[in-house]
């Protein structure tokens, strides 16, 4: 049981630092040069799966019904997809 | 979090319409606050992770301590966040300058009204932890609050990107 903690808690904390990670990278992303749409779209990418790291580890839910993850993964695509929108529809 | 949502397509589509506007406002953020408050919130999400884990181990002492580790991450966050509102205030912006700061102001202040709000669940929760009120057989409560910090990180992890980042 107790393994089962360490074992659990050590993933938590890799998860963290990849939270970490992924911040710094999407506040430097600019350094990359690359132009802004594509640039959208990669902070886009990695908001999604930073927030599917929270919910799913953070929260718990990858050991819930299928349901529940379905419905954070869909309130972000929905949101997400509709950011991608806009900025799609600005740039023309 | 459909409130958020609604805000957050809200202010991509107000941002198609005035391009350059939003842009410019957008330079006077600071991006390094956004950024040190985007780390001092996952960081006290991971916090909260480590406090659950510790009560269903029958650790009262330790998730205490990991959860006031997280409170106070939660007023690292708050008064950073107050320094942006004040030295807004102060340059005399307002809701009412533009699209830009409604957006701005009305979603970081809605957002930071929610941090209050876990700090306060925080609070309650800790405070029962220390008087044993928790244990590996009942931490329902603990999981309930920790969720809420979660949604509020998580809700954050948007917003970021979304008013400080994408240009």
């Amino acid at each position: 049981m107790h393994n089962i903690h360490r074992v659990s808690n050590l993933f938590s904390t890799v998860i963290w630092l990849i939270l970490v990670v992924l911040t710094v990278a999407t506040y430097s992303i600019d350094l990359l040069g690359m132009s802004r749409k594509l640039t959208m779209l990669m902070i886009l990418a990695i908001t999604l799966l930073k927030s599917q790291m929270v919910a799913n580890f953070f929260m718990g839910l990858s050991k819930t019904k299928t349901l529940w993850r379905g419905i954070m993964l869909g309130y972000f695509l929905i949101v997400g997809g509709l950011i991608a929108l806009a900025y799609f529809h600005a740039s023309h | 979090m459909l409130a958020f949502g609604v805000l957050f397509v809200a202010y991509a589509f107000a941002r198609a319409d005035d391009v350059e506007l939003f842009n410019q406002s957008q330079l006077t953020l600071s991006r390094t606050s956004g950024l040190i408050n985007t780390l001092v919130l996952i960081t006290s999400s991971y916090f909260v992770v480590r406090g659950v884990s510790a009560i269903k181990q029958g650790l009262s002492d330790k998730c205490a301590h990991w959860l006031i580790g997280a409170f106070l991450l939660g007023g690292v966050f708050v008064g950073i966040k107050i320094a942006e509102f004040s030295a807004k205030f102060a340059a005399d912006i307002t809701m009412s300058t533009n699209n830009f700061y409604m957006f701005y102001l009305s979603l970081t202040f809605f957002h930071f009204m929610h941090v209050l709000m876990g700090m306060v669940i925080l609070t309650f929760i800790i405070l029962k932890v220390r008087r044993g009120g928790y244990g590996p057989q009942d931490y329902v409560g603990v999981e309930t609050g920790a969720s809420f910090w979660h949604m509020v990180d998580f809700l954050w992890i948007i917003l970021f990107p979304l008013v400080y980042i994408i240009r």
